[in-house]
This record gives structure tokens, sequence and C-alpha cells, in this order.
């Protein structure tokens, strides 16, 4: 039976037509993603790699609320000149704990994986509330309403974690009991700010580069 | 909708669903690009957005992104596959309320969504950030989409199922699968939840869903218009029916390979990477099939350029179609990718296909399908031979400028002085865009002012004027209806 | 146009007046003759190409090329040399394939399939661009963009324009060939952006930080 005639029994069928279309795109999909969900070197976490704590994870939501990642990317490339430009190449392994990932896929600001510890709590602040006032010519938005909200706005803390913990991230009943009382306080600027200041802080490059990526 | 049976049970095409979602999609039009623009605006006058988080780029561009693709998109879609389905199968839509319903339901669910993006709830993820409830109201209304469609081709009163139809088949199933697949996310509270994949699995994740949008719904499901609608207008036949063959399946297979593209360089495997490159490079030759398919149609219908501004615009778009088609497989090369990843080239890529053949198709479309929709002549001529040019003219000023923008930043972001140190700051590369920013916006607005014209132009035509009833053919019969 | 009559040497500026000013009776003209391809070649584009790189040369070298940050990048003489060659014969070779491209579309649209034909008239859409380059004298890119721009718009409204006239072809035939002739010219134009990109990124061409 040739080709077309084959072609012909699925142009007269509805029912294969579907199914010959589904199974014909499930394809890539399967290789691609399945070996990637079982594979280690994706899941297990870089040397002193941790989970969001405290305040942390309310500063994450607030990056995703405001659109940071449409602005910044969150992944260093293994480039000679991004490494010298923001510090060791991003390993899979530091984004174990990334729900959803923020690797970005564009820079009309710089790269922030390895922002953490870089600048001052106080330099944060200011450039938040108003980036002119640190960068001249900086085209990023200006966020002042950060600093007039307090930090338990952002979200059901509580919740959040909650629902974190149940796709496997390691927290503690006892931490989830504890946030609330962490945030009091503070501001979601304040919680923004602690986010950015351990984003690729604590990774050594120095020590042994195996965490299976294989890259 | 009711009254479509005559009093002795005739049945008529259930077109007035088609002109409902013609308009909607041109209010997301005016909407999607006017959002465009000002997030356009926001890259060079930070200060436009006067301090309220509703404003802002991060909030803006979202909804700018949502309102292109599915406001204005799907419901363009969903438009000219009710009206091309019921033709090529000779039978109104098998269940015209549940038609309704779907139209309907998915503008209520955009522009609810659209809302919520301004709100910042925002599940982060490109394309797909839409919180979990409009997730699941979006599926059951795709779904419902995917049940009219699917139904009306089972009571097909023609044995071979047309080649459109298997685009806009392809459309469904896949945007469904990857939407689905995706989307899971697991709920924490009614507008915030957390993805099940995390960090490099999330990212392979995202980008099969993120690809196949543009693959399957911005491509595939756009070719299932052209198929339909340019030789309806070139009044022949599509020239190669074996090619048509050949690349939908080509097509369908090699597209859902392409996602890791978008993450060359990062922290995925590289067997993935290059197989993501490799499969985007096959990926051309479909693509380059189709297109040449649709260009030697069109080569014999030249007459009709003379009365007919709509194929002006089909025939551009197809050359935009190559371009595209032909520049994604050439920026997923990784050596190419160096320099473009991050960077508005990219934007450019987006937009090349976007304007000159996603909205320009849409175009042409609309100024066949709108006439015959009231069964008049199209209001002027004169202006849409004007939209054509500003079309043409808006999008080449966009892709210049941002190619401009774009190469300069990726080399600059890379250069060494002397001394192996960055030869450049980051912001002080970032400084000299907003020249390019502007010729962007200029661009932009161009286009945009075209769309304008065409949507007024389409008002006139329509205006006061009720929806034809036609009938489909006569069983028995191998004419088509329109 | 190059016609058999032995028209006397003013010819030649005299017809690059016409071209940059009255581009009309310049398309009229050629529809009326056959010039010889050779002549097209050796007489106009191989001067045509020369002009952009030439410019390009003596601004870069004496401005270095200014990409908008800060300082511009100075190249050396003999970086500057080789990229200038190239810049000629991609350009030149970019005509030429140009013209090839139309008269193998000729057959789909019923057009005059003389290559010299093609050639001319890819001459005169080249000349305004030869001319225009001359703000490669400032290498400033935006600037040369800003310049640029008009220029092939300007070029592409001549093809529009010119392309049905020349090759004697209805307004409406001519319309589809212009375009898919756009088609051609807009993916060899990024095909260079991606070649050129590839090469530089794998060692041809000033080091970056790979």
């Amino acid at each position: 039976m040739s080709g077309l005639s084959l072609h012909q029994k699925l142009e007269n069928n509805a029912a294969l037509l579907v199914f010959g279309i589904l199974f014909v795109s499930a394809i890539g999909g399967l290789v691609q993603i399945i070996p990637s969900l079982t594979q280690d070197s994706l899941k297990t976490p870089a040397r002193n790699t941790r989970v969001y704590s405290a305040v942390e994870p309310v500063g994450r939501d607030i990056y995703i609320r405001e659109g940071c990642s449409v602005c910044h990317s969150q992944q260093i490339r293994p480039l000679l000149a991004e490494v010298k430009r923001y510090g060791p190449y991003s390993r899979a392994g530091e984004f174990v704990y990334d729900r959803p990932f923020l690797w970005g896929s564009k820079r009309t600001g710089p790269d922030l994986h390895r922002i953490g510890g870089k600048y001052s709590d106080i330099w944060h602040r200011v450039h938040l509330i108003d980036p002119r006032a640190v960068v001249t010519n900086s085209i990023m938005p200006a966020y002042p309403w950060l600093a007039e909200r307090p930090a338990s706005a952002a979200g059901d803390i509580q919740a959040n974690l909650r629902a974190l913990q149940r796709l496997g991230d390691p927290y503690a009943d006892a931490d989830i009991e504890a946030a609330p009382g962490q945030l009091e306080g503070l501001l979601e600027v304040d919680a923004l700010i602690a986010y950015l200041q351990m984003l690729g802080v604590g990774f050594d490059a120095g020590a042994s580069d195996d965490d299976g990526a294989g890259h | 909708m009711a009254g479509n049976s005559g009093s002795n049970g005739e049945m008529y095409y259930h077109d007035s669903v088609v002109r409902f979602l013609v308009m909607c999609s041109l209010v997301w039009i005016v909407l999607g690009m006017s959002a465009g623009a000002y997030v356009a605006a926001e890259l060079i006058w930070p200060g436009i957005d006067f301090g309220q988080p509703w404003l802002s780029f991060g909030r803006l561009r979202p909804l700018h992104t949502n309102s292109v693709i599915f406001g204005f998109g799907v419901s363009a879609l969903m438009a000219t596959a009710f009206y091309s389905v019921q033709r090529t199968c000779h039978i109104p839509l098998a269940t015209p309320r549940l038609a309704w319903a779907t139209a309907i339901l998915w503008q209520v669910g955009i522009l609810t969504g659209g809302l919520s993006l301004l709100a910042g709830i925002n599940a982060g993820k490109e394309y797909a950030e839409l919180e979990w409830p409009f997730d699941i109201v979006i599926t059951i209304v795709w779904i419902c989409f995917g049940v009219v469609f699917f139904a009306t081709i089972a009571h097909r009163r023609i044995k071979q199922i047309y080649v459109s139809n298997w685009f806009y088949g392809g459309l469904i199933i896949v945007v469904a699968m990857v939407h689905v697949v995706n989307s899971l996310a697991m709920p924490a509270t009614l507008f915030k939840s957390y993805s099940i994949y995390a960090g490099a699995q999330d990212a392979i994740v995202q980008w099969w869903y993120g690809h196949n949008a543009v693959g399957f719904l911005l491509t595939g499901g756009f070719l299932g218009m052209l198929y339909y609608f340019l030789p309806k207008q070139a009044d022949r036949p599509i020239w190669s029916y074996k090619l048509s063959v050949v690349a939908f399946w080509a097509f369908t297979y090699s597209y859902i390979w392409a996602g890791p593209h978008h993450l060359h360089y990062n922290a995925i495997p590289d067997w993935v990477q290059n197989l993501g490159m490799v499969m985007s490079l096959i990926l051309l030759a479909p693509s380059w099939a189709t297109m040449i398919n649709g260009i030697m149609t069109v080569s014999g219908a030249w007459k009709k350029l003379r009365t007919d501004p709509a194929l002006k615009f089909i025939v551009l778009s197809l050359a935009f179609y190559g371009l595209a088609t032909f520049e994604g497989p050439m920026m997923a090369i990784k050596s190419v990718n160096v320099v473009s990843h991050f960077t508005d080239w990219t934007i450019g890529h987006v937009h090349s296909g976007a304007l000159g053949w996603n909205a320009m198709i849409v175009f042409g479309t609309y100024y066949f399908l709108a006439p015959r929709l009231v069964g008049a002549e199209l209001y002027s001529v004169r202006l849409a031979n004007v939209h054509f040019w500003l079309a043409l003219a808006g999008t080449m000023l966009y892709i210049l400028a941002m190619w401009g923008a774009g190469v300069s930043q990726g080399l600059l972001w890379l250069s060494l002085d002397h001394l192996g140190e960055p030869s450049f700051s980051f912001k002080d590369i970032m400084a000299s865009m907003p020249p390019y920013y502007l010729l962007r916006l200029i661009g932009g607005l161009t286009f945009l002012t075209g769309a304008v014209l065409m949507i007024f132009n389409l008002y006139m035509t329509m205006r006061g004027r009720e929806t034809l009833r036609v009938r489909p053919p006569e069983v028995g019969s191998v004419r088509e209806s329109t | 146009m190059i016609d058999n009559n032995n028209r006397p040497r003013r010819g030649r500026s005299e017809l690059l007046l016409k071209v940059l000013f009255r581009p009309r009776v310049v398309f009229e003209d050629l529809a009326k003759s056959e010039p010889s391809p050779y002549r097209v070649f050796f007489k106009y584009l191989i001067w045509f190409a020369l002009l952009p790189p030439l410019f390009a040369y003596v601004g870069g070298s004496r401005y270095g090329w200014d990409l908008g940050a800060e300082h511009p990048l100075m190249l050396s003489e003999a970086e500057l040399r080789v990229v200038s060659v190239f810049y000629y014969f991609v350009l030149l070779g970019g005509f030429v394939l140009t013209a090839f491209a139309s008269q193998w579309m000729s057959a789909t649209y019923g057009a005059r399939d003389s290559l010299g034909v093609h050639m001319a008239m890819v001459a005169i859409l080249a000349a305004p661009i030869a001319f225009g380059s001359v703000i490669h004298l400032y290498p400033h890119v935006f600037t040369n963009l800003l310049v640029l721009i008009p220029v092939l718009c300007w070029a592409m409204y001549l093809l529009y324009v010119g392309l049905p006239i020349s090759l004697g072809i209805s307004p409406e035939r001519g319309m589809l060939m212009a375009s898919s002739l756009v088609g051609w010219l807009l993916v060899g134009f990024v095909t260079l952006l991606g070649v050129t990109v590839a090469l530089w990124v794998n060692g041809f061409g000033p080091s970056i930080g790979i």
C-alpha cells in the first residue's frame, strides 16, 4: 500500500487522524522530558543550595508578581565573558527548589543569579524605590509600593509553604508554624531584598564540580 | 443559534458566531497592540507608569503577550476554524450552542485573565502566566472548542478531511496537550500555585510548551487558515497536495522537539540542547515546503490582485513566514545563539513572525471574509492598500531596529578588553539602546495605525448588515458552497 | 541605459543622476533594451559594491566602530582590511545572486528572463544603497540605521514600481514577484547576519569572550 493511499485512510477517518496527530506529536516530548524528570543530576541540590527559608519565599513571590523575570535573567552561561561579568556559571543543582524556574529569556537588565551579597541592603532599597537614584540612565520601573505594604500582605505564607511542602520541598511543620512571625514588622521590599541577597550565595565553584550535569 | 433552521427544517451555516469572534479579535488587536506600544514606550520613558503597579512594565508585558496570542490569535483561529470546517465538511457546526459558549467563555476567560495579570496574579512562566483557576477554565473551553470542531468533522458529508482541518486539528490537540502538562501545579490559595516541576526540569517542560504554543498555535493553526482561505481567494487549488501531506506530518513531528533551543548553554543536559538544535534545523524543510506551496498557488492567481487587496497581504505574509521560519532555525544554531540569546534579536524574530506572518495573514483573510459574511463589497479598497504599506513599513522598521539592537547587545556583552575583562559595563551597553527602541516604537505604532484603518474599513463594510444565511450544498453535490 | 548606439562618455553620470532622481524613466528605457549582463556587471555593479566597503574602511580607521557604548571599538588596520574585502565580495555576490534569483522567478511570473535585464534592474536598486552608504564614513551604528533604513525603503519602493515596468509584466504580477524577491532578500540578509555571527563566535574575527 503506497504512502499516499495509506494517507487516504487517515483523511477519511477523523478518529485515526486525531490519534495520528496525538501519537506523532507526543514522541518528542516524551523523549526530551521523561529522562529529565528521572535524571538525578537535575534533582540533586548543588553544594550549599538550600530551600528558600524564612522571608525569602515571600520575596520570591513578589519577584514573580512584579514580573522581574521579564527583564532579568537568572542563568549565567558557561561563556568566558559571562563568567567574568557575573561569576561562576549556573549549575542545574542550584535550581532544584525553584518553582517555577526563573531563568528568564531576556536581559533588559543584568543577570541576577549571583547578585546575592554584591550590593548592600540599603542600595537595593533605594534602587527598588527609584532605580534612577543609583543608576543614572536606568529604564527599570520604580517600585515605590513595595515600601508601603507589609510583607504579610503579599500572600498567605503558610498556605504557600504547605503547598511547597506537598511538592516535596524540605519544609518542617515547625518552619511553617514560625513563618508568619518572621514576617512581622517587615515590608514587601524587605522580603524582596532578603530573596535577592541569597541568590547565588554559597555556591562553591572551587569545590568538586560533580553536580552530575555533565557540563 | 436559534433561527438557523428555516421553518421547513432547512439548514444554514452558523456564521453569526464567526462574525462575533472576528469582532472580538478586532477588539483584541487594539487592546493587545496598544499594550505592546505602551510597554515599548516604557522601555524608553520608564516614568510613564506613574508609579502605578498595574501600569508597571512587568505586569503590562504579560498583558500584551496574552492579549495578542490568546485574545487576538485564538479568536481569529476560532473564527476561521468555525467558518472553514463547516464549508469543508458541507455541514453546519454540529453543536452551535457549544460554539457560542466556547466563543463567549473564551473572551471572558482571557479578559478576566488579563485583568488578573495587571493585579499581579502571575504563575511566573512565559505565555502561561495565568494562574490555576484560569488554566482550568481555559482547558474546559478549549475542550469545548475541540468538541465543536471534531463533532462537525465526524458528521461531515464529504468523505475526505481537507488539509486545513488537519492543521486546525493539530492546533487543538497539541495545544491542549502542552498546556495541560505545563500548567500542572500545586495550588496554595485561590490565586497562587507552584509548578510541580522545579529548576532545570521545569525549564525543559516550559519550553516544550512555549515552543509548541508558537508552533501549533501561531504556526500550525494559521497554516490551517492559509490552506483554506488562500485557494478560496486565489480561486485555484493548492499547488501540491502531496507536498501538503508530507509537510504536515514532518511539521507535526519535528516542531515538538525544538523547545530546547530556548535553553542553549543553560543548565540542562547537552544532549537535550543538541537535539533541540538539530530538530530546529530539520524543521526548516516542512516550513518552507508549505511556504512554497502557498507561493506557487498564489502566483497563478495574479489577476485577482487588481480587484482584491486581500491577496497582497497573504503574499507578504508568506514572505515573512519564510523569513521567520528561516531565522528561527538559524538562531537555534548554538554558535548564533551565543550572541542572540537574551537579546532584542529574539524579540525581533518573534515580531517578524507575529506581525509579518500572523497578523498579516489575518488581515488578508478578514478583507476576504468580512464582505462575504454580510454579502457586501469591501467599503474601501484604497484604504486596504494604504493599510498594506503601513503594515509592511511597520514590520520592517520593527525588525531592523531589533536586529540592530540585538546584535549590538549580544556582541558588546561578549566583548573583552586587552586585560580579559568585560570591555563595557552592562548599563553603558543598555544606555545606547533607546534610539533603537524609539525606531521600534514608531514601527509598532505604524503597524497599529494600519490595523485601526482596517478595523474602520471592516466596520463600515459590516455595519447595519445581517450575517448572510448560506446553505450547504445539496447532499451528493461536489461543489463547494462559497 | 546601455544601448547599441555610441553614446558619449558623460552618458554614465547622466544615467546615474536619472537613476537617483527620475528612476521611472530609467525603468522604461530598460524595458525597451536588452543589456548584456557582463556590461552591467563590469560597468556598474562592481563599482556600486565598492562604495560601502570603501566608506566603511575610511570611517572605521578614522573613528572606529561605535556601537553606542562608551567608546568606539577600534579594529586594527589588518582586521579592517579583511572586513572590508569580505564586505565587498558579499555585497557584490548579493547583487549578482539577487539578479539570478529574479531571473529564476521570471518563469513563474511570465517576466522577461534575460539575465542582463535582471542585473540592470538590480543595479538600479543598488545605486541609492551604494550612494547612501556614504554614512559609513561616520560608523556609528544607530546613525547608519537612521540613514540606511529610509534608503532601503526607497530601494524597496523602486523594486515594486520598477520591476513590472522593466520586466514587462502587469503591476499585479509585478507585485507578487517583487514580494517574492523581498522574501528572498530578507532571508539572504538574515543568513548573512547568522553566518557572520557564527563565524565570529568560532574565531573568525576580533576575539570575543566565549
